[in-house]
């Protein structure tokens, strides 16, 4: 009797070390984790073979095949809105990436580049998507 | 009193009993969001120069310089020309290479307004598989407001 009494018995495993560590883990992730925002429309980005990596930050310029800006999620009516945002969060931009369609204009790219420019952004990246360019031109 | 006063402080030296159990599993939950959120992979792009803001400089820009069309009509992409020379995109790349070295050092880009965001990127695309250094962009000053 006194046998089965003591297998039936929890055996007794410390949590807290496992917790600890599960902690630990939840911060790592909570640091590392930039949340992905998407702008209010569509963008296919154009394709190259070439490409530099840079992290995925937050303040990530978009725009799509009609010429609308957006920054992140944002929608940006006017150039002018865009300078007034950049101004503000200047510092925090360390590169800042342009993800535009790649049946945008150039003229569209161009203007929001000398924007960041103006509000003294220097380092500028277009995004791209990796693969050789299908059609022909 | 003093078996009052005594019961009182055994009380107070008992561990208070906290059910773990409902936050260690809102902890796990948390984790497995941050976990399944996180990506990792960087974020392909192509880095561009831009000249200096302020006065426009009047020396001519040292390397290669491509200007670029509007397309015309139906077509997709706008007539190329490399230093005062029509390109068709096929042959861009050699042309690229065949550039003496110290002109490979950069490439300025004068595209008009209407040109394919996709068009720009192509001849990036190439100039930097040709081992062009840095690709810029010219701008036409203008004025705030305009």
């Amino acid at each position: 009797m006194m046998f089965q009494r003591k297998k039936r018995e929890m055996p007794d495993i410390p949590m807290a070390p496992l917790i600890d560590c599960v902690f630990l883990l939840l911060i790592f992730f909570m640091v590392a984790t930039v949340m992905r925002v998407n702008p209010p429309f569509k963008v296919f980005l154009p394709d190259s073979q070439v490409r530099q990596d840079f992290p995925r930050k937050k303040f990530n310029l978009y725009i799509s095949a009609a010429g609308q800006i957006s920054l992140d999620d944002r929608i940006m009516p006017t150039l002018d809105d865009l300078e007034e945002v950049l101004a503000i969060n200047e510092n925090k931009i360390e590169t800042l990436i342009i993800k535009a369609d790649k049946n945008a204009r150039h003229g569209i790219v161009i203007d929001t580049m000398e924007r960041a420019k103006r509000r003294a952004i220097e380092n500028i990246a277009i995004a791209v998507r990796e693969g050789e360019y299908a059609g022909s031109i | 009193m003093q078996r009052e006063s005594a019961m009182r402080g055994s009380r107070r030296r008992e561990q208070p009993r906290m059910n773990m159990a409902p936050l260690i599993d809102c902890v796990f939950l948390l984790l497995i969001f941050f976990m399944v959120s996180t990506t990792f992979a960087p974020l392909p792009g192509i880095r561009v120069k831009l000249p200096p803001p302020g006065r426009p400089s009047t020396e001519k820009p040292k390397g290669l310089i491509m200007r670029i069309a509007n397309p015309e009509g139906s077509e997709k992409f706008g007539t190329m020309v490399l230093n005062d020379e029509i390109v068709d995109v096929q042959d861009l790349i050699f042309k690229f290479q065949a550039a003496p070295d110290e002109a490979k050092n950069m490439l300025v880009i004068q595209s008009e307004r209407n040109v394919l965001h996709e068009q720009i990127v192509i001849i990036m695309d190439l100039a930097k598989r040709a081992g062009v250094d840095k690709i810029g962009f010219a701008m036409v000053a203008r004025g705030p407001g305009e």
